[in-house]
């Protein structure tokens, strides 16, 4: 078929899609409603992915944890862990134990006021580094601090603000019997300060040695340690992982995962949740397939007299299927273009609600680019693979029986 | 010079249920460029099928219909429906305009499937319409017009592709006399210009506007001549309930 000849076919087909507007619409209400809804699915789950990169992504993707546990937890001393680490310069960049309190030792208090939500840890100089906190006022965690036991401590924002009303530093809190000296205060991280209470802005960061001594039996099972690029993450692991063995002479004492690691499992998941999603959205996407193959079936009986006569005056079989595939197609490929906008225009309202409900403002439902361009192409060929059926019908009529039709 | 069509011992044979009806049956005639010709016969004589063959919709059972020198008894359907848009420009009793297009798109359909530029198609269009007296009536639908205005455009159709031959079926059987003799005078004007015209037509008082008449009883050809000769109008033989056994059976008038 010429250029031309596809030209006429395509004319042809619109005009007869315009005159009859009201069935078109219900005909592309199957094809809408599962392009929205996929467009809406693959944009939550879009969303989501890069919502959790984002939150991970400034803790930096280089960390490791390592978690040490069991009767054999024992044989793996804090400067042993040091020592791992500093043994390989080229590959590690920064190691901090994190040295989790009992409940007694923990107790958060200002003044009388129990902060009963926040944790309190014994962490390295290192740790707000790895962990993207950036300090807002006085200073952070230092190495003398550790060296020297010291009783002092970082706070979140949380604390700073609701314990001291801005007015931390210098201060002293209460870690259950104990006494601190707050020296700074951490940037906040997340922006609605309503939702701060238990989050990553509510913490105390105390020197890992003095976390030890005060909370009798503090064991440093857990290390945050950084390599040195991104790049080498999986070779960092492996390194943690046989002198760990060696250490330890048991596989099940140990545990070393990685930020993205965990990032890549969680995006698996979604991806896995978003598909399963997406097939059950492509279901309405058959079912509009086969609305559109009916409507096209009754189409086609319809005008069984203008096939006639276009045959007749001389359309071959294939123009005959041409025009109705191409009448189907055009149907679903609007459709599918409705679906897109609404995809998209829900997405937008819908942004702002999800967000709040997930406690996180990065939050956004973002269809991509790709996922436009297949649903469009998906639309596309769901009209010309449910109208062939019907198209070919059409076409195979014989032009003396289909003039006698009324 | 060679016939334009040219039947052969023409067969058409139809099963129905156990009896086979011979709706054409061993039809031989020509007819030349530039003749008027209409078929007549009564409803089962088999002029329909007579129709159906020469306009290349339907094939013959057996012997060889020539149309233009080719034999279109052997070609597929793809080439049977370049050879209707080719060759052929068919008029209809119920006029078969397409009720949603314009005259003008309904004119541009054959030449659409021509494969003519879209300015051509246009040109060739308006010209036929103008041809007709419908050069005022280009956008309007089907629906707007009068019945003789509708049986005008079609025969535009059928004009603007430049056919060899004008089949018009029972062109006057929906309109009233006035306008049926008003269609008639279009065709004849037609025929003066050199174009071949078959009518296919019941009515003797139509038939007899032609030059030639070739009148069919029970698929056979009973009169090939003159239209104005006395016996081209001679009653015919009914045949209503026609009977295998007694074809020829007389019936009152």
């Amino acid at each position: 078929m010429n250029l031309n000849m596809l030209y006429e076919t395509v004319r042809q087909a619109l005009k007869n899609i315009a005159s009859n507007k009201f069935r078109t619409l219900l005909t592309m209400l199957g094809i809408i409603i599962g392009i929205m809804a996929v467009m809406i699915i693959v944009g939550l789950g879009n969303g989501l992915t890069q919502s959790m990169r984002d939150s991970v992504s400034s803790m930096g993707m280089n960390l490791l944890q390592v978690n040490v546990f069991g009767p054999r937890a024992r044989n793996v001393d804090i400067d042993e862990m040091y020592a791992i680490t500093e043994e390989r310069p080229d590959l590690f960049s920064g190691i901090s134990p994190i040295v989790n309190m009992d409940r007694t030792s923990s107790a958060v208090k200002v003044g009388t006021k129990s902060f009963s939500q926040t944790t309190a840890v014994g962490v390295s100089e290192a740790y707000a580094g790895m962990t993207g906190t950036t300090i807002a006022k006085g200073r952070g965690i230092q190495f003398v601090d550790c060296a020297e036991y010291k009783r002092v401590c970082v706070v979140g924002d949380y604390i700073d603000r609701v314990g001291y009303g801005g007015n931390a530093v210098g201060q002293t809190i209460k870690l259950g019997p104990n006494q601190f000296t707050i020296v700074g205060v951490a940037a906040p991280e997340v922006d609605d300060p309503s939702l701060q209470e238990g989050s990553s802005d509510d913490y105390v960061y105390i020197p890992y040695t003095t976390a030890q001594r005060v909370a009798r039996n503090a064991v440093a099972d857990t290390y945050g340690v950084t390599t040195v690029t991104e790049e080498q993450v999986a070779e960092g692991k492996a390194v943690l992982e046989s002198n760990l063995q060696e250490l330890t002479h048991s596989e099940d004492s140990y545990f070393v995962t990685s930020l993205s690691e965990v990032l890549n499992t969680f995006s698996s998941m979604i991806g896995m949740v978003v598909s399963v999603l997406t097939v059950i959205a492509a279901i309405s996407l058959l079912v509009g397939g086969i609305g559109i193959m009916n409507i096209m079936m009754v189409s086609v009986a319809e005008r069984t007299r203008e096939i006639g006569i276009r045959k007749a005056l001389g359309a071959k079989e294939r123009s005959i299927l041409a025009l109705f595939v191409t009448e189907a197609a055009t149907t679903s490929a609007l459709g599918g273009l409705v679906g897109i906008v609404l995809g998209y225009g829900v997405s937008a309202a819908a942004s702002p609600l999800v967000a709040s409900l997930m406690g996180d403002t990065n939050m956004s439902i973002s269809p991509s680019p790709s996922s436009v361009a297949i649903a469009f192409g998906v639309s596309v060929g769901i009209g010309i693979l449910f109208g062939y059926l019907p198209a070919k019908r059409a076409a195979r009529l014989n032009p003396i029986e289909a003039l006698r039709y009324d | 010079m060679s016939a334009l069509i040219e039947f052969d011992d023409v067969c058409k044979y139809y099963q129905m249920g156990d009896t086979t009806v011979k709706a054409v049956d061993h039809i031989s005639m020509q007819i030349h460029k530039g003749e008027f010709v209409a078929i007549v016969g009564q409803s089962g004589s088999g002029k329909s099928t007579c129709m159906n063959i020469i306009g290349c919709l339907d094939v013959p059972t057996s012997g060889t219909y020539r149309l233009n020198g080719r034999d279109v008894g052997s070609m597929s359907k793809n080439e049977l429906a370049e050879i209707r848009n080719e060759l052929l420009g068919f008029i209809f009793q119920q006029y078969n305009l397409l009720p949603k297009l314009t005259l003008m798109e309904n004119v541009e359909l054959p030449l659409i499937y021509a494969g003519l530029s879209r300015k051509e198609q246009q040109e060739r269009a308006r010209t036929a319409l103008q041809q007709v007296g419908l050069g005022e009536k280009l956008n309007n639908k089907p629906s707007q017009l009068s019945g003789g205005q509708q049986q005008r455009a079609s025969i535009a159709r059928a004009l603007a592709g430049g056919p060899a031959v004008i089949l018009a079926d029972e062109p006057t059987g929906a309109l009233d006399s006035h306008t049926g003799r008003e269609v008639l005078g279009i065709l004849q004007k037609l025929h003066k210009e050199g174009n071949t015209v078959v009518l296919i037509t019941h009515d003797n008082s139509i038939a007899v506007q032609a030059e030639r008449i070739i009148r069919l009883e029970d698929g056979h050809i009973v009169y090939d001549g003159d239209a104005h000769s006395p016996e081209a109008v001679v009653q015919p033989t009914f045949s209503v309930q026609a009977d295998e056994a007694e074809p020829e059976q007389e019936g009152s008038a």
